[in-house]
Order: C-alpha cells, then sequence, then structure tokens
C-alpha cells in the first residue's frame, strides 16, 4: 500500500520506542483500538489540540484515560520495526543463555546475569508492543512465559493477565490471548492464596466480552474452564450471576451451554457427597432443575422460535428424568414423572400450532417444538410402551415436519417410521 | 452433473490462479499478520491445487526446502521459519510433504518423538511445550502419526478415552471435558477416533442429528446453534457426517450450490459467505467440501485424513504410483 512507503525506516524505530514509552508511563492502559487517520483530528481536539498538528506522533499514537490508539496507516511499518526488534533481543537473549548454560552457575554470574535481565527486559519490551500489533504471533507469547517463569513473581504473572485482556479489549477471539490467561492460573495455582478470586475475575472478564463479540466460542470456551478451577459456593454463585445475561441474549448458545456445565458439575459434586452419605443436596438440584425448566418454558414463550433455548430445554428434560424420575415411568401417571409428561405435552401443543399470520418465527417455533419432543423420546428409552405415542400424533408431527424442514426428510423418515416411533 | 440443473459451475481455473497469485502479495499487513501460519496456508493452498488436478504448477523443490528450514530441533515445526515449534503446524508439514510423495525427505524417528511426547497422562494432547490441551490437538497428533506409521508411539487406548470424555448430551464434542460442542472440534473427535477404530464410541444418530440441524435455510452450515452459515462447515459438518454415515440426513444439492455462491467468479477465491472477501483458508474448504459431495472434476479427499484419497492409499496402501510413474 502507497501509505505505508512514506515510513522510512528510522521514522517506524522512532515510532515504535514512542509507543512502547507510552505503555511504560501507563500501565493501566486497558483498551487499544485501531484507527483511521481521519478520526485523529476528531480524537486530537478532544484532546484539546485544536490545530492538528503535523507532527509524526499525533497522526499516529494517540492516548487518554487509559485508552490508546494506534493509526491503521502506521500498522504494518510498526509491526516491521517491532519484530526486527523482537527478533534481535531474542536472539540475543538465546546467545546468553546459551553461554550462561555452558559457564554453569557460578562462573562470572554477574556480568552474565546484569546483561541478562537487560535483555529480558527488552523481549518483554518488543514483545507486548508486537502482541498488541499481532496478537496471534505464538512465538512472542512463547518468550514471555519463558522470561516470567524465572521471575517467580506473582505480580509478573498478573502483569501477564493484564497484557492478555488489552489484546482481548481489540481481538476478544484471540485464542493465544486466552491460552495465555490458563497458562498463568494453571502456573500459580495451588502456590497462591487468591486463586477463587482471580478465577472469578475471569469469569467477569468473560462476561465483559461476550457482551461486545456474541457467541464467542473462544471466550466461553475458558469460562468453561475456569469452573474446574471454582469451589462448589462459586459455581452456585456463577449459576445465579449467568441467568440474567441468558435471559438478555437467549440466541446465545454459548451462556446456555455454560449453564449446562455448572448444573452437571453440581451435580458432580452432590455424587461425591453423597458417597460420604449426605443426601440433603440432592433436594436442592432436582429443584434448581425445576426452576430451570420453569424459566426456560417463560422464555420459549416470549422469544418465539429460538433454537438455543429448545436445545437447553432438551438437556435440562435429559438430565431430570434421567437423575429423578427415571424409576417412576411406567408405574402410574400421577407422580412428578406424570406431571412432567402432561406439562411438557402442552407445552408441545401451544408451540406446534402455526397461526395463519405465517411469520417465520413460529414456523420456526413448531419446528423446534417438535424436534424437541422426538429427541427426547429417542433419548430415553422407557418412553416406550407408556401410551406416549398415541398422545403424540405422530403423523401430524411428520406433516409438520416435512413441511417445515423438507431438506431434513430422510431424518424424519427415519425417526418416525422406522426407528423410534411407529406412525399412527 | 444434472442434479445441479442450471447452477453455476465451480470457476477451477479461477481459483488455481487465485491460489498462486496468494503468495506474492505479501506486502499488506494483513499478509505479514498471517504469516505466522504460512504452513497451514501452504496446505491449504496446496491441498486445494491437487484436488483441482493442478499441482504441478508449483515449485515442489523450493516448498520441500523451505519446509525443512521451519524444522526445529525438537522435531517439531514452526508455521514458518523462526517461529516456535507446534502440533498445528507439524501436521500441515507432514500433510504437504504427503501430497508430494516426499514423506522420505522426514527423519521419521524424531518428528513422531516429538508429537508422541506431547501425550499427556490422561491421553491427551499438548499442542507445544507450553502445556494448552485441546481436542484438535489429539486430532492432528493422531491423523500425523497414522500418517507417518508410527501410532504405536502413543497409548492409544488413553487418547481414546480422552475424546471420550469431551463428548456432551447432544452428541457433539468440545475442546476439552465440559466444553461446548463445535462442528470443528467434532471433526477432530470423529476423525481421531475414525483412524483410531474406535467409532462406535459414538452415537451415530445423535450426533448425526446434531449435525444435520446445522443445515440452515440457504443450504450452507454453521458450526454451532444459532450461527450464520459458513462455507468452512461445509468441510467439519460433511465429513464428520459421513464418518458416521449419516451424510443423507442433509440436502446435499442444496449445500453444493451454497458453496457454488460463495465464489468470486472475476478473482478467483472463496468466501465464508456469498460477496464476502475470499481468503484461502475458506477456498480450501469450499473445494474440499465440493469433493466430498463428488462434485465433478474434482479429486476424492478422505475425510478423516483430509487429503486426496490417492494420497491416503500411497501411504497406506503402498507405494505403486510412485513407481509406476
Amino acid at each position: 500500500m502507497n501509505e505505508h512507503e512514506s515510513y522510512s525506516e528510522e521514522k517506524a524505530a522512532y515510532l515504535l520506542n514512542h509507543l512502547e514509552l507510552i505503555l511504560e508511563s501507563d500501565p493501566l492502559i486497558d483498551e487499544v483500538g485501531f484507527i483511521h487517520p481521519s478520526q485523529f483530528v476528531t480524537l486530537n481536539e478532544e484532546i484539546g489540540q485544536s490545530v492538528p498538528s503535523a507532527d509524526d506522533i499525533s497522526t499516529t499514537l494517540w492516548s487518554k484515560d487509559h485508552k490508546l490508539g494506534i493509526s491503521t496507516h502506521a500498522l504494518l511499518p510498526l509491526f516491521k520495526a517491532a519484530k526486527r526488534e523482537f527478533v534481535d533481543a531474542v536472539t540475543r537473549y538465546k546467545e546468553l543463555s546459551d553461554q550462561c548454560g555452558e559457564n554453569g552457575v557460578g562462573n562470572s554470574p554477574c556480568t552474565v546475569s546484569s546483561s541478562h535481565s537487560s535483555v529480558e527486559s527488552e523481549v518483554m519490551k518488543h514483545s507486548r508492543v508486537l502482541l498488541l500489533l499481532s496478537c496471534d504471533f505464538g512465538t512472542a507469547w512463547h518468550s514471555r512465559k519463558k522470561i516470567v517463569l524465572k521471575m517467580h513473581s506473582f505480580s509478573v504473572f498478573m502483569d501477564e493477565l493484564h497484557l492478555s485482556a488489552l489484546v482481548l479489549s481489540y481481538s476478544p477471539k484471540c485464542e493465544h490471548a486466552w491460552s495465555h490467561r490458563r497458562w498463568v492460573i494453571k502456573s500459580i495455582a495451588g502456590k497462591c492464596s487468591t486463586l477463587q478470586e482471580i478465577v472469578g475475575k475471569d469469569s467477569e472478564l468473560v462476561e465483559k466480552i461476550a457482551e461486545r463479540s456474541k457467541m464467542n466460542y473462544r471466550a466461553w470456551n475458558h469460562r468453561n474452564w475456569l469452573v474446574s478451577h471454582m469451589s462448589t459456593d462459586q459455581v452456585l454463585h456463577e449459576l445465579t450471576k449467568s441467568r440474567n445475561w441468558a435471559g438478555l441474549y437467549v440466541a446465545d448458545n454459548s451462556c446456555f451451554h455454560y449453564r449446562r456445565r455448572l448444573m452437571l458439575r453440581i451435580l458432580e459434586d452432590s455424587r461425591h457427597r453423597q458417597e460420604n452419605g449426605s443426601t440433603g443436596h440432592n433436594v436442592e438440584i432436582h429443584q434448581l432443575l425445576k426452576e430451570e425448566l420453569e424459566w426456560n418454558e417463560m422464555l420459549i414463550k416470549r422469544f418465539i422460535g429460538r433454537e438455543a433455548l429448545w436445545l437447553h430445554r432438551r438437556f435440562l428434560s435429559l438430565v431430570l428424568i434421567k437423575h429423578f424420575l427415571s424409576d417412576q415411568i411406567g408405574t402410574s401417571m400421577d407422580n412428578d414423572f406424570g406431571i412432567f409428561l402432561d406439562n411438557e405435552l402442552r407445552l408441545l401443543s401451544s408451540c406446534s400450532t402455526i397461526p395463519d399470520s405465517e411469520f417465520e418465527d413460529y414456523q420456526a417455533q413448531a419446528l423446534h417444538s417438535t424436534t424437541y419432543m422426538l429427541w427426547l423420546v429417542k433419548q430415553v428409552p422407557e418412553f416406550d410402551g407408556i401410551g406416549v405415542q398415541e398422545k403424540l400424533r405422530t403423523d401430524k408431527m411428520k406433516v409438520l415436519l416435512n413441511d417445515a424442514c423438507p431438506d431434513r426428510s430422510f431424518l424424519w423418515d427415519y425417526l418416525i417410521s422406522e426407528h423410534c416411533l411407529k406412525e399412527n | 452433473m444434472e442434479i445441479f440443473g442450471d447452477m453455476g459451475e465451480l470457476a477451477a481455473e479461477k481459483h488455481v490462479e487465485y491460489i498462486l497469485s496468494v503468495e506474492k502479495k505479501k506486502d499488506s499487513f494483513e499478509s505479514v499478520v498471517m504469516e505466522h501460519l504460512r504452513m497451514n496456508g501452504a496446505y491449504w493452498g496446496l491441498t486445494t491445487l491437487d484436488l483441482l488436478g493442478k499441482l504441478h504448477a508449483v515449485d515442489v523443490d523450493q516448498i520441500v526446502s523451505w519446509i525443512i528450514k521451519c524444522q526445529h530441533d525438537s522435531g517439531g515445526f514452526g508455521g514458518n521459519i523462526g517461529h516456535d515449534p507446534h502440533v498445528l503446524y507439524t501436521l500441515s508439514a507432514v500433510q504437504v510433504l504427503a501430497l508430494f510423495d516426499k514423506l522420505d525427505v522426514l527423519d521419521i524417528e524424531k518428528v513422531s518423538t516429538y508429537v508422541a511426547g506431547l501425550q499427556n497422562e490422561d491421553g491427551s494432547f499438548s499442542g507445544d511445550m507450553w502445556g494448552e490441551i485441546d481436542t484438535r490437538f489429539s486430532y492432528i497428533a493422531i491423523c500425523c502419526l497414522s500418517l507417518l506409521h508410527r501410532l504405536d508411539k502413543i497409548n492409544v487406548e488413553n487418547a481414546v478415552s480422552y475424546i471420550v470424555s469431551c463428548k456432551n448430551l447432544d452428541g457433539g464434542f468440545g475442546c476439552m471435558p465440559g466444553g461446548e460442542s463445535h462442528a470443528g472440534q467434532i471433526f477432530c473427535c470423529v476423525g481421531a477416533l475414525a483412524i483410531t477404530g474406535a467409532l462406535h464410541h459414538i452415537d451415530k444418530d445423535l450426533l448425526g442429528w446434531w449435525l444435520c440441524e446445522r443445515q440452515v435455510k440457504s443450504g450452507g452450515l454453521n458450526g454451532r446453534p444459532e450461527k450464520l452459515p459458513d462455507v468452512c462447515y461445509s468441510w467439519w459438518v460433511l465429513s464428520s457426517l459421513i464418518m458416521i454415515d449419516r451424510v443423507h440426513w442433509i440436502n446435499k444439492e442444496k449445500l453444493v450450490k451454497y458453496i457454488l455462491d460463495c465464489q468470486d467468479l472475476d478473482n478467483g477465491g472463496i468466501s465464508d459467505r456469498p460477496d464476502d472477501a475470499v481468503d484461502v483458508y475458506h477456498t480450501y474448504f469450499g473445494v474440499a467440501g465440493l469433493s466430498l459431495l463428488e462434485y465433478t472434476g474434482l479429486k476424492a479427499i478422505d475425510p478423516a485424513y483430509a487429503l486426496p484419497v490417492d494420497v491416503v492409499n500411497r501411504i497406506f496402501i503402498g507405494r505403486q504410483s510412485k513407481k509406476e510413474s
């Protein structure tokens, strides 16, 4: 691109140096963005530079209130300059490490270690800028890990979490940045007393990022991973906390999956406790599942045709049946299972009627409700022989499914005729 | 092919030109920030060329010598010269060498020792020495070792049971135990189980159902519920459906049309969705998807190894083709 040619190597080095100074002088910078040059005029006016000065820095770098902006026109020259410095520092660091290794500990440690630590800080400085410009540069993340491990300092680990969050502020899907957080947490686990607090804060970070970056798999995967480092109380707290969020973003399957992950963890914890002779918690989980089902039904009726809500219901019903109702199936219809089944059939019948208006949402609702019921019947073999088939009106179901989604006709044929349900 | 009626055709020659041109556009910010994964790019581009029957358009010796320069003392490969090694790039390096029938340039013992060394006690695999664990790395390690005939270097039983522990109640798989089902991760888990002969761990009806629910009205496939369709899932979902024998549960004609609609007919290349910008990644997945759909004029691709079938046969059945040629 032409505009990049106007940056000489010296000029790029000068800008890089200034960028590194900004980062050093304000360690609290928590957001970075790439800005088109035309926006710089407006931004500079905001910070009181009414006459846009023509010098290189004010047209390339901007920072205020712990926010950092970099001109999109300077990205390539800055990247090249940062990479040059980084590669150079890493090469020198490697040479020194090799020397150290050869000399062994005890041979002129002073000279080696003092130059060592200055090269280390060079690597840290340049890798940071490099990662702000190119977050997937794995080798730069790795070089930081190597040095951080040698420092044995809790605050240095915390600085890494900060850098990762800064990268995520402009690239919320950056896999390396998420993985770097897990590496930090694994490295300090068992060695620090504030782990629960750090895990809790990381969970909040995911929620904040998920707000701007919808259905971000990497972000939610990190939150799922955090669950294994949470205490039982934290898990319960997370379940309460994430409910509001899920209710606001009903199309975000990832948040519902997160709730499933939390519920399975609670079930798992309770199994462990049961093995030790306590049963009280079981009742609580049963209650929790029932409440989640009621809440989900409310959402289903409010937000018509949302796939994520129906998939969540598949999970909730299956877990409820498998853990709490399976021994009641077939005994009588006057028990919790009977009540459950009645409710689901009522829900199916209200959701599978498509009003004349023919809104797409209602058709989706009919499809999702019908496949929900079919799915459940197929997953719970005990349904066989308690007369569910007659209640389901499979002939009508098949017409509806083929109408709403003819592309899956082979699946519908398979499910209704051959395998799981006989046509009536 | 009659079933495709009057729908557009694959602009094969344009795509070849596009792929050959990508290497030349090196000096933009967008391309320099991708330099760390050039090895993956080489695999996507070259496999596409091979599927289109145009692998001879590139300089083999030049590519092979570049690949060798990306190898580290540990045996693993970096994504480019000077970049740290990772299994992601190691598999791509092995796959590209397999395309060219040049696996013999490798010190197979060394590469396979690197990959096998990344297995953890619970059967999972780290991506590199920094310990990130993901079912993608399980697939990569298993695929790579299988191509090198060195599966005996790992504990396959543990590797399988780790993958099975990542299975969800919806039949799908995530990155780790308890991770959300994702079509890309599902491909990795199904592929790894297929290669190790352990597909019986999968409830094929349940997973097939989840996978076929990925097809949206336009005919394209998404990777998770409520997401937009994307050409890359033509590969991840389709190959998984084929491996578990449930591909007849989706509408294949509509998918072919969707992929063809994502072509840039003027400049070549395929994008994620119609009218978006093209890239090598989506071009590969589009062409590979069409190959799985038996589109005329394309070489067949193996759904588990993600390499042309003739390449896979050469590795596992014998070396006749080389001797003959």
